[in-house]
C-alpha cells in the first residue's frame, strides 16, 4: 500500500460530509473561474476597442469612469496628427444602440477612409459612401440575418447595409460602422469624437510621444497596453477588486470548511492517530497525512469548481443582454489562479488539525474514549 | 543464561501534578526470550508499566533501559518505537478502511521499503498468523481473534525483539483468545520476547514469569516452571 492510497482511503471514510466540504470550496473555485473568464474577455475586449487595427495606442478623455464617457474635441486629431512622430492619428466616436434582441451594440462613427485604422477587413460588399449607409460586423449580421443591400432601422432612421466586415474583436464584429458624421449628428455630440487612434512612424518613441501627448493635453490620457485599460475603464478596476475579495471570501470560507472537516476527522481517529504514533510514525508523517487529506479535498475541489465555473459561465451567455458584450474567456491564469487559491485553503484549513494531529501524545491518544 | 532485554529501576510515574502516583518504584528484570505476564488489579499500573515500556511514556523518575535503550534520557523515541518494540492493545486499533494487508503495511511506512518488498513482508506476517486467506478483507469482515492477529502481525512488522501486549485477550471469547495466546506462544518460540499485560490468570498462565502488581509496586515474581516439552506439547495440541 502507497502512502496516497492511506490518504485517499482516510477521505473515504465519511463520503457525506468529504462530498459536502469539497461542493462548499468547488462553489468558491467557480466563481473564481467564472469571474476571472469573464473579467478576461472583458478586459480583450476592451483591449479590441483601445488596440485596434493599425493603432499603437489610443488617446480618451482623461478622469472618466467608462471609456462611453470620454469627450475629445475633433480638432485635437488634427494636432496629434501633426506631432513628431505620428504617421496618422483618427478620430471615432462610439455609441451604445439597441438592435435587434441585443440592448448593447456599438456603433462605430468613421470616415470611410479610416476603417482601416479600426483593423477592419471587408469580407462582403464595400465601405459606406454616404450618410444613409451603414456596415455590419460579422458577428452581427449572422445574428440580425441582414447582408448587403438589406435595410437596418436605427432610431427610426433607415440605413443601407453596404458592406460586412470584420476585425476580429468581439464588440466591432457585434457592432456596426457608420460615417463620423452621422453618428456624431444622431448623438447630438457634433465637433466630439470618443478616442483617438493613433499609428507611429516606425522610428518614433511610443513612451515619448504619449509622454509628450499627456504633457500637451492635460484632459488626454493615452492607454498603450491592456495594463492601463484601468486608466479609462473603473469597470474593469471594479471587476479585479470583486475577484480579489471573492479568492479572499473563497480562502476564508474554504478555509474554515476544510478545517471543520479535518478537526472532525481528527477528532474521531484520536486513538488511531495514537496507534500510528505507537508503531512508530514520526510527528511529520501524521502531520503529512493530514495535510495530504486536506490538500487531496483542495484538488478535487479545483477540479469539480473549474467545470462548475465552465457551466457557470456559459449559462450567463445565454442571457441575450450580456450576449455581445462579454465572451467569458478561460485562460490558464484563470485556473492557475484558482489552483493557487484552492491550495492556501487547503494549507490554511488544514495545517492547525494536522499540527493538532502531530502534537497528540500516543499514550493520551490511546486512552482517548 | 540469557541477557537482560528489559531493566527498570525504583521506576516512578505519576499524573496529575503527583496527585496520582500509577507507578511507585517499579524494578523489574525480563531476559531475552522471555514470556512475561504482569497481572493484577484495574488501576495498579499494568498498563502505564506496558506504554513506558513501550515508549509512549516517560517515567517521572527512575531508570528503565529496553535493548540497550535508555528510554528516561533518549532525545526521541519515534524510531525505538518503530524497530524495538511492537505493540498489541485491548481494542485491535485496526484501520477501518484498509484490508488485513494493509493495516499490517502500516509500520512499514517508516522505513525505506519499496511498495513491492512491504507488500511481501505483509504477506508473510499474516500467514505466521494464519490469515493468509483474509489478508483482503478489511476489520468488520473479521471476526475479533482475527482481527487481534492482524494487531500481532502489525506489531511485527518491523521484526522487533519484544513484542508488549495490552489485554490482548480482554475483549475476546474463550476460543479467539486461546488463537491469541497460540499466536504469542508461537512468537516466543521463536525467541521474541513478550510482555503481556492481563487480568485473566488462565493466560497469564503461559508465561514464565508472572509479575503481580499492586498499588503502582511489584508485590510478588513467580517463575514457572514448565518444560520445554511441556510448552511444546501444549502448543501442539492448540
Amino acid at each position: 500500500m502507497r502512502f496516497l492510497t492511506l490518504v485517499f482511503k482516510n477521505i473515504s471514510r465519511r463520503k457525506t460530509r468529504s462530498a459536502f466540504t469539497v461542493l462548499g470550496i468547488s462553489i468558491g473555485i467557480a466563481t473564481i473561474i467564472a469571474l476571472g473568464a469573464l473579467m478576461n474577455g472583458m478586459t480583450t475586449s476592451m483591449e479590441g476597442i483601445l488596440k485596434s487595427g493599425e493603432a499603437d495606442f489610443t488617446i480618451a478623455q482623461s478622469g472618466i469612469a467608462d471609456l462611453s464617457f470620454s469627450r475629445i474635441d475633433e480638432n485635437v486629431t488634427g494636432e496629434i496628427q501633426n506631432l513628431s512622430g505620428v504617421k496618422k492619428a483618427t478620430g471615432v466616436l462610439i455609441g451604445i444602440y439597441p438592435v435587434g434582441n441585443s440592448p448593447y451594440v456599438m456603433i462605430w462613427g468613421v470616415r470611410a477612409e479610416d476603417l482601416q485604422m479600426l483593423g477592419a477587413s471587408i469580407l462582403n460588399g464595400s465601405a459606406f459612401a454616404n450618410e444613409s449607409e451603414i456596415m455590419l460586423g460579422e458577428a452581427i449580421s449572422k445574428d440580425l440575418g441582414k447582408t448587403v443591400g438589406d435595410k437596418l432601422v436605427l432610431r427610426e432612421e433607415e440605413f443601407t447595409i453596404t458592406g460586412v466586415f470584420q476585425t476580429g474583436a468581439i464588440y466591432q464584429d457585434r457592432g456596426l460602422a457608420m460615417p463620423l458624421n452621422k453618428l456624431q449628428e444622431l448623438e447630438k455630440k457634433e465637433g466630439y469624437v470618443t478616442v483617438i487612434y493613433v499609428e507611429l512612424e516606425e522610428e518614433a518613441n511610443l513612451d515619448t510621444v504619449c509622454k509628450q501627448i499627456e504633457e500637451n493635453f492635460a484632459n488626454l490620457v493615452t492607454i498603450k497596453s491592456a495594463s492601463e485599460l484601468g486608466k479609462v475603464d473603473q469597470g474593469l478596476n471594479i471587476m479585479n477588486a470583486a475577484s480579489l475579495a471573492v479568492s479572499i471570501l473563497a480562502i476564508l470560507i474554504g478555509g474554515i470548511g476544510v478545517t471543520n472537516t479535518m478537526m472532525m476527522s481528527v477528532f474521531e481517529r484520536t486513538r488511531e492517530i495514537g496507534v500510528l504514533r505507537a508503531v512508530g510514525w514520526k510527528k511529520r508523517r501524521v502531520l503529512i497525512m493530514i495535510l495530504g487529506e486536506s490538500i487531496t479535498l483542495c484538488i478535487f475541489s479545483v477540479l469539480i469548481g473549474s467545470l462548475l465555473g465552465i457551466i457557470g459561465a456559459r449559462l450567463l451567455m445565454l442571457e441575450p443582454t450580456i450576449q455581445g458584450i462579454l465572451e467569458p474567456m478561460f485562460t490558464l491564469e484563470t485556473f492557475t489562479r484558482a489552483f493557487i487559491v484552492a491550495f492556501i485553503v487547503a494549507l490554511v484549513g488544514g495545517f492547525y488539525p494536522a499540527y493538532r494531529a502531530s502534537k497528540l501524545s500516543p499514550s493520551e491518544a490511546l486512552r482517548y474514549e | 543464561m540469557e541477557k537482560l532485554i528489559i531493566k527498570t529501576r525504583d521506576l516512578i510515574k505519576t499524573f496529575e501534578g503527583g496527585l496520582i502516583k500509577a507507578l511507585n518504584g517499579v524494578s523489574l528484570e525480563i531476559r531475552e526470550g522471555q514470556f512475561v505476564a504482569i497481572m493484577g488489579p484495574s488501576g495498579c499500573g499494568k498498563s502505564t508499566l506496558l506504554y513506558i515500556l513501550g515508549g509512549l511514556d516517560r517515567p517521572t523518575s527512575g531508570e528503565v533501559t529496553v535493548d540497550n535503550v535508555d528510554l528516561c534520557n533518549a532525545k526521541n523515541l519515534d524510531s525505538y518505537r518503530a524497530t524495538k518494540v511492537g505493540m498489541v492493545f485491548q481494542m485491535h486499533n485496526l484501520i477501518p478502511v484498509l484490508t488485513a494487508r494493509e493495516n499490517v503495511q502500516i509500520p512499514m511506512m517508516e522505513l525505506n521499503l519499496s511498495n513491492t518488498e512491504r507488500n511481501k513482508k505483509a504477506a508473510n506476517l499474516l500467514n505466521l498468523v494464519s490469515l493468509e486467506k483474509r489478508a483482503d478483507f478489511v476489520p468488520t469482515k473479521l471476526s475479533g481473534g482475527e482481527r487481534q492477529r492482524v494487531a500481532i502481525a502489525r506489531a511485527l512488522a518491523n521484526d522487533p525483539k519484544i513484542l508488549l501486549a495490552d489485554e490482548p485477550t480482554g475483549n475476546l471469547d474463550s476460543t479467539s483468545g486461546q488463537e491469541v495466546i497460540q499466536a504469542f506462544q508461537r512468537l516466543n518460540k521463536e525467541g521474541r520476547t513478550i510482555v503481556l499485560v492481563t487480568h485473566d490468570k488462565d493466560v497469564a498462565e503461559h508465561a514464565d514469569l508472572i509479575c503481580h502488581l499492586k498499588d503502582g509496586k511489584i508485590q510478588a515474581e513467580k517463575e514457572q516452571q514448565r518444560s520445554r516439552f511441556a510448552r511444546r506439547y501444549s502448543l501442539d495440541r492448540l
